[in-house]
Formats: C-alpha cells, structure tokens, sequence
C-alpha cells in the first residue's frame, strides 16, 4: 500500500520474462516476475516479517524494490509496472469508493479507514447471504446430492467447500494487506488436502476413481463460483490494469495479419472467416463464465476450432507449429476482455493439476503463451525491421489489414452481393418475361397465320360444292335397281337388284368399267325388254356381299324410294312398262332431290354448277359411251334401244342441271376407269329421264 | 505456504498430482516436444498415437495435444503428448509447455545440421530449467532418409550419452523406433512417486539408456 514511494518502473525488455531474482528460472507475472521457488520463499519471508511487526511494509518498501511484501503489488512483470503503481491510487473502480487519496504514506490511518469500510461491507454481504440463499446454492445442494459418493463423503466436501468458502471471506474481509497469491497457495492446499481425503479417507471408499474425481471438481467449481466476486479481478492484484493494457497493445497490434505471424489462416475465405468467428467467440466468453473449469472448458472449444480451421487449410491434424500462430492470431482479432483477470483467476484458483496437464491445461498454456507472446512481441518476432514495427505500432505507416478491411467492406459487400444478385435474379426474370412475350406474339401471328392458311386452303380445297354429288350417284344406281325390282319387275325383285347392285359394285371395285357398263346398260335395256338379260346377268349375284356394305344405306332408304317411286307412279298415271321404267327414272331423279334436300344443299346452285361441269363431264360420258358401243352386245342394245343411248348421251348434256351433275367432279377425281360411269350415266340417264325420259326415253 | 502444486516447474510437483500416480500402477505423465519446426514432431507423434500402438485414443482433432495409453508389464502408463511450436519466434515461449513436464523428446532431422543445433540448445534448456527429474529423449528423426543424412548417428549418440539422453534416430514415416523410443521413456519414468524405480530389465534396446539414472542434471 505504500507503493507511492517507489518510482514508477517503465522499463519494457524481454528479461522481465526471467525471474527477478535472477536465479536463471523464467518468472510469471502471476508470481511477480520470479520464478515459483524464489517466489515461495519471498512469501514465506514476507510472512515472518509480517508476524514480526506491523511497519514491514514500510521497511521494505523503502529499502529495496524487490521481495518486499508492498512491492508485490508494483513487483510484477515489467508491462504492469506502470499500471501497478498507480492502481491504488487511480484505477481500481471497485476500490475508488472504499479508499480515499492514497498517494500518500500514512498507511496505518489508511488501512484503519479501508478495513472499517470493507468490513462493513462484508458484514452487508454476509447477512445477505445468510437471509436470501444464492439461487447457486441450492443448484449446488442439488449437484451434491447426485454425486455418487457416500452420504458421509458429500457430508464431508460440504464441510470443506464451507470451510473454505469461510476461510477465502475472512481473508478477503481481513484487515491485512493481501496479497492474492497467498490465497492462491491457501486455495491450492486446500485442493490438495481434499483431494487427499477423497482419494485415501475412508468415507470415499466405495466411490469409483472418476466419482472421486467428480467430487473434486464439484468442489472447485462450488466455492470458485461462490467466491468469484471476491477472487475474480480483485483489486488488490493488477490484474485489471494488466488487462487494460493487454487490451490497449491488441488494438495497437490491428495491423497484423496471418502472414506477420506465419500462419494458415486465410483472412478473407469465407468458411475460414466463420471458424475464426466462432473461436473468437469462444474466446469472448471465456470471461462469462464463474468456474475456472468452465473457462478451461471455453478454452478449450476456442482452440478445437481453430483445430477445424487448420485441418481444412492444412489437410491435415494441425501441429502446434499451425495452431500457435493461429492462436495468437485469433487472440488478436478477439482482443477479448479482462483477459488478464480471467487467465489469472483461472492460474490462482483452478487445480494446478488441470492447468499442467489435460486437454484443458494444453490449450490454455497455449492461451497464456499467445497473450505472453503478444505482449513481448517485437518487429524481429513478426519478421519485419524495427522501424518498420515502430511506425506501425504509432500508426504513422498506414497499413492494410485483410482481416479489418475484410471486417469493414464485409457488410457493404454483402449487402452490394446479396443485391446484385437480386438484380441480376430480376434482370433474369424480366429477359424471360420479354421473351416469352416476343414468343408469344410469334405464335400469336403464326397461330393467325396457319388459322388463315388453313381456312383458304380449306375454302379452296373444299368449296361447297362437293359433297351432294356422290351420294346421290350410289343411291341413283341401288335406287334405279330397287326400283327395277320393286316396281316393274316384282318377280325378279330383289335379285335383279342385287345383280344391279353387284355389278355396279364391280364396277367400282374391280374396275371392270367396260364390262359393267355394258352390263348395266344392257341390264337396263334389258330390263325393259326381257328378264332374259337379266338372267344372263345372273352370275353375278355372286358379288352380293359387296352389295351389302354398299348399298346399307340404300336400304335405310328402300322405304323412301318406294315411296317416292309410288308417289310418281302416280303423279305420272303412266301404266306401260316401259313407261314404268321412265317412271323408274323419274323415281330416282325424285330420290335423288329427296337426298339433295336432306343433304341440305342447295339444289339451285347445284344445277348451275352442273351446267358448268357439263362440258368436262360430257367427252367422258362419250368415251363411256363409246366403250359400250365396242362391246357385242351394244349392237343388240343399239338396235333395241338404240333411243334409250341417243337420249342417254344427249339427256346428259341437256338433263344436268338435276343433282346429278355433282357426280361430275368426282368423276374428274377418279382414274377414268373407275368412274361409276354407271351411276353417272344412269344419273344422267334418270337425270334425263326425269327431265325428258319420260316423253322421250321409252318411246 | 510451503509448497504448492502449480509451482511443479520448480521440481517437485509430481509428487502431489492426485491423479498422476496414486493409483494402482496406472500412472499419466506429460510429455513435451521440442525441436524446431518441420523436423517431425507431429508426425512422429502420430505416428505413435494412431500406429499400431494398442489401447484407446482420443478424438484426434490435432495433433499438437495427443494422448497415447501404453502397458509396460503391469503398469498402464498414459502418456500426454505437449507439442510446441519451433518456430525460433516462440522459442521463449516453451518454458510455460515444459513445466510440470515427466519426459520430454528433443526432436531433429538427421538432414538439417541447425536442427540439432537448435536440439542442442533445447537440451541445455531443459536441463537448466525444467524440472530436475523430467526424462529427455533425443531423436534424429526421418532415418528413413539416412542416405543423405547431415548428423551423423554417432555424433548425436555421443552427445546423448554426454548428456545422459536417451537416443534414438526415428522414422514418423517408417514407423521405425517410435513406439520404442517412447517405451523406453516410459520405463525410465518412475511409475511410483518414488523418483528412481525404473528397473533396467525391462529395456530391449535401450542400451544407452541404462545410465542415466541420474537423469536430473540441475
């Protein structure tokens, strides 16, 4: 407390690592810059002189600057000099309140002022805790009761967690100087001795080696997390200068990247980003947690981390050549808080074995390595010249850090990304729209196209006019047969249409144009004659079954001719035969209008088309007329019905304007031979018939 | 005040390790690496750790904190393998690794004379600082390559023996003298908390490392 006499030591060099003592061993802050040994024994002195009398304090502040009991707290390694000496007098927060100027020496009035006022205080603390139980308490009670060691064990380690929770308040609360490594030892023996009894006394017995671990770190974990306030930073140590100061040469120290301390680390990847992200904070939150374990534990998931950083970067288990560098980098760009306090408080009050061995022990030796390491770090250590390190410790050389520039222009790249891919998404999207539309009209214009092609082609393919026409030519031909049958010749009936029927299926479907003309012709000569053609037609009947596909729907109408044909009948009152057969005619012509009427076209302009077609129409009926002249037998029928041909051919030229006319186009679209050159010519023949026939055609 | 255990840096912390050696021939001892970067510590440790050494192993997630468990006769021995960084930047830094430290391997590449240089220097260091009882092990490592060698076996041998070391020269990528070097470490580490009870009559080949009984040097 009198540290005020001595100057301040601002002196910085890499032998502060040594112990002060100089007996050659490395020293730690945590010990005052000595070494372990020489550091027991000073506190052992310290101890004697104390007991000794009341002023040492004074005495050995005064007369030397080391191993003095006072100048423990302004001993320490060289980086916390400064901060130490001043810490009494201006920066402990939590002490500003309890003392008053201390910059001056009398430190007996001092300490009366400051034990009354901590004691106070630890009274307050003290009823609190006794009136309102820590929620922490009673998870505790709870932790105990599920260890599994004997009830006289848990009854046991609840005494020593009590004792000891008593003994660290009583010398927190005590009116004597502290010095916290003296807890730190008192809290140490307190370990081993427990863990002495857990191991060897009899009440543990039955518990297994690992319960009896377990109860070992419950009973760490219990009384560090009670009296972490007490022991975390407290403010008779420097440790919250240190961290300070750690803190202040981190952020001196932004300038450096992985390259300056050799390590994989790719500052700008991305995946690599968010492990290191995830380390630092790991890192960070090693400061929210009360028990050293947990810190341990936060360390050691910090540093597993930076392991999955390496192994990626790497390809391999990383070595400890990887992981320090890494380490340290990740401990740099953290610049976590009260690094010294939480490294200290873990150093003092964990179990020394957990920080000498272990998993944990590794990790943070490591840990406490990188901090040592930043703190001690020069240019030689970061391969660049002094001058160089200097101005960019000053900030006089601007520099470019991959890690913060990445940091800055992160977010803005981000958001510059997410939105150029949003455009480019939009952008995307409106090409498809504007195509799809260009298509779309393309189609639009084809589909206009095509519908307008077609419909043309369609009008010029199928004018109205064509349909009518054929029907009625098969119906002229099984009608006229019918009517042979029906009417004129009741006995032959059916089968001399059939014949008729079957030749003109012959007709059409062998092709024996000439035969069959001549066939029919004279079968209708014939029929006006004699049955005696038609029985020497007879063979045909044979080509029935042609007739029946054929002529189905002449049947559907047989009912109709005959009515038809009855009604002309008569009309025409005519009661000749061969009147009938005129009548015959006349009865298909009548058919004929019927089946133009059903078929709804209209007979007017039929007629005239026929007209029209007449002259195409005609050289084929000459031609067809012709071919049966060749035949033997048109000698018969010119002789005998010589008049019946004469008004045939010149009944087609005259008679066409009836629906028969139709026929001609289809006439044109068959192959000559195939024309129904009988239906035609019976067309045109009852056409003539209907217009002529009558008068002129049986006569 | 007297003693504590975290001061094991300065000699006799091992004895109060509650967990180190208390308990029925089972004991845990932490080994250190040292040696300059790149001559094969790692490797030489996953060698041992993931060879054909039996027992289990830990999560390998590096390889710079490695466990590897291992019987000698009735003894389970753990060994808990430090590894340190070479790089001369963080030479200063060892101290804080070796502490506490049983065993330690001074690695070096039979290629590269600073290597042993740099072995050397740990040597000494060790020596000097670490604790009075810790057993050093030296290793020329990637013998594998003994053709182009620079150390000659029999300068590092005469220097180990100078030195009271146990040597050997190593191949990590051979497999050869791995697990021995580090059976032969771990009978020479007293397996009570007795310091000396190593017996010499389990050691097949270690016929440099019947010495050093007086393997602490302060």
């Amino acid at each position: 407390m009198s540290t005020a006499a001595r100057p301040p030591a601002l002196r910085l060099g890499q032998q502060d690592l040594k112990c002060r003592a100089s007996c050659g061993y490395y020293g730690t802050p945590q010990n005052d810059g000595l070494c372990s040994k020489c550091f027991r024994d000073r506190n052992d002195k310290q101890r004697k002189m104390l007991k000794a009398g009341d002023m040492q304090p004074i005495l050995s502040g005064s007369s030397s600057h080391s191993h003095s009991h006072a100048s423990v707290s302004a001993g320490g390694s060289s980086d916390r000099r400064s901060p130490q000496h001043f810490q009494v007098r201006e920066t402990p927060k939590k002490q500003v309140d309890k003392e008053p100027d201390t910059s001056t020496l009398q430190k007996k009035k001092f300490t009366a002022v400051l034990q009354k006022t901590l004691q106070a205080g630890a009274q307050k603390i003290a009823q609190q805790r006794g009136y309102v139980p820590d929620p922490t308490e009673s998870q505790f009670v709870k932790q105990l009761q599920k260890l599994r060691i004997p009830d006289d064990g848990k009854r046991k380690l609840k005494s020593e967690i009590q004792r000891l929770d008593s003994e660290i308040r009583k010398y927190i609360n005590s009116n004597s100087s502290k010095n916290i490594d003296e807890l730190s030892d008192a809290v140490q023996n307190t370990y081993t001795k427990v863990a002495d009894i857990v191991h060897n006394d009899p009440r543990f017995e039955i518990a297994t080696n690992e319960d009896r671990e377990s109860a070992i770190d419950f009973f760490e974990k219990v009384v560090m997390t009670q009296n972490h306030k007490f022991l975390f930073s407290p403010y008779f140590t420097t440790d919250e200068e240190s961290d300070m100061k750690v803190q202040k040469r981190i952020r001196q120290l932004s300038w450096i990247t992985s390259k300056h301390l050799d390590c994989s680390i790719d500052e700008v990847n991305a995946e690599a980003r968010d492990l290191v992200y995830s380390a630092i904070s790991e890192l960070v939150g090693i400061d929210s947690y009360y028990s050293p374990q947990e810190k341990l534990q936060c360390t050691v998931r910090c540093c597993r981390h930076i392991f999955e950083l390496l192994k990626r970067a790497t390809g391999g288990p990383a070595s400890a050549d990887d992981f320090l560098p890494a380490l340290i980098f990740v401990v740099l760009k953290a610049n976590p808080v009260r690094l010294h306090s939480n490294i200290n408080f873990v150093t003092r009050f964990t179990n020394a074995s957990r920080v000498m061995s272990g998993e944990g022990g590794y990790y943070f030796t490591n840990l406490c390595s990188a901090i040592a390491f930043i703190e001690n770090l020069n240019g030689e250590s970061l391969g660049i010249s002094k001058e160089e390190f200097g101005a960019l410790m000053s900030g006089q050389q601007p520099f470019s850090s991959p890690w913060e520039s990445a940091l800055m222009a992160c977010e803005s790249l981000h958001l510059i990304s997410e939105n150029m891919k949003q455009m480019e998404r939009l952008q995307k999207k409106n090409g498809d729209i504007s195509s799809g539309i260009a298509a779309f009209e393309k189609e639009l214009i084809e589909f206009q196209r095509e519908v307008t092609e077609r419909v043309d082609t369609v009008m010029a393919k199928a004018p109205l006019t064509l349909l009518p026409i054929k029907t009625p030519a098969f119906l002229i031909g099984q009608a006229r047969a019918q009517l042979l049958q029906e009417l004129h010749e009741g006995e032959a009936g059916h089968y001399q249409a059939n014949v008729l029927s079957g030749a003109h299926s012959l007709t059409v479907h062998t092709g024996m144009v000439k035969a069959s003309i001549p066939a029919e012709e004279s079968g209708l000569a014939l029929k006006d004659t004699s049955i005696s053609s038609i029985g020497r037609l007879s063979p045909l009947p044979n080509l029935q079954q042609p007739d029946n596909l054929f002529a189905s729907p002449i049947f559907n109408y047989a009912a109709f001719d005959a009515v038809s044909l009855l009604e002309e009948p008569s009309s025409g009152g005519s009661g000749d035969v061969l009147m009938l057969g005129a009548e015959l005619q006349g009865g298909l012509t009548n058919i004929n209008y019927d089946f133009d009427l059903s078929d709804q076209s209209g007979e007017n302009s039929t007629a005239e088309e026929a007209k029209l077609n007449l002259d195409e129409f005609d050289p084929l009926a000459q031609s067809s007329a012709p071919a049966p002249a060749v035949e033997p037998e048109t000698s018969l029928l010119d002789t005998t019905m010589d008049s019946l041909i004469d008004s045939d051919v010149p009944g087609s030229c005259v008679s066409l304007p009836s629906p028969l006319k139709p026929e001609v186009a289809n006439y044109r679209g068959f192959s000559n031979f195939e024309i129904p050159s009988i239906s035609c010519n019976t067309g045109d023949f009852s056409s003539l018939g209907h217009d002529t026939g009558p008068t002129e055609g049986h006569k | 005040m007297a003693t504590t255990p975290r001061s094991g840096g300065a000699g006799s912390g091992t004895a109060q390790r509650p967990n180190g050696t208390s308990q029925n021939k089972s004991c845990q001892f932490k080994l250190v690496l040292l040696g300059e970067s790149a001559v094969g510590k790692s490797s030489l440790v996953l060698r041992f750790v993931k060879g054909q050494f039996h027992e289990y192993q830990e999560s390998t997630i590096g390889a710079a904190f490695l466990t590897q468990t291992i019987c000698i006769e009735d003894t389970v021995v753990k060994f808990e393998i430090w590894d340190t960084a070479g790089q001369e930047r963080y030479h200063s830094l060892a101290p804080m690794y070796y502490r506490g430290a049983q065993a330690a391997i001074v690695v070096y590449d039979i290629q590269n004379q600073d290597s042993f240089q740099r072995a050397k220097t740990w040597v000494k260091e060790l020596h000097k600082q670490a604790s009075p009882n810790i057993v050093i092990a030296l290793a020329g490592n990637k013998a594998d390559l003994s053709n182009i060698r620079v150390v000659e076996f029999d300068e590092a041998k005469q220097y180990a023996e100078e030195n009271a070391l146990l040597f050997m020269e190593t191949s990590a990528k051979t497999g050869m003298n791995v697990n021995d070097i580090f059976l032969a470490i771990a009978k020479k580490l007293p397996k009570n908390d007795g310091a000396n009870n190593q017996g010499s009559s389990i050691r097949p080949n270690g016929n440099e490392t019947n010495r050093p009984t007086n393997n602490c040097c302060k």
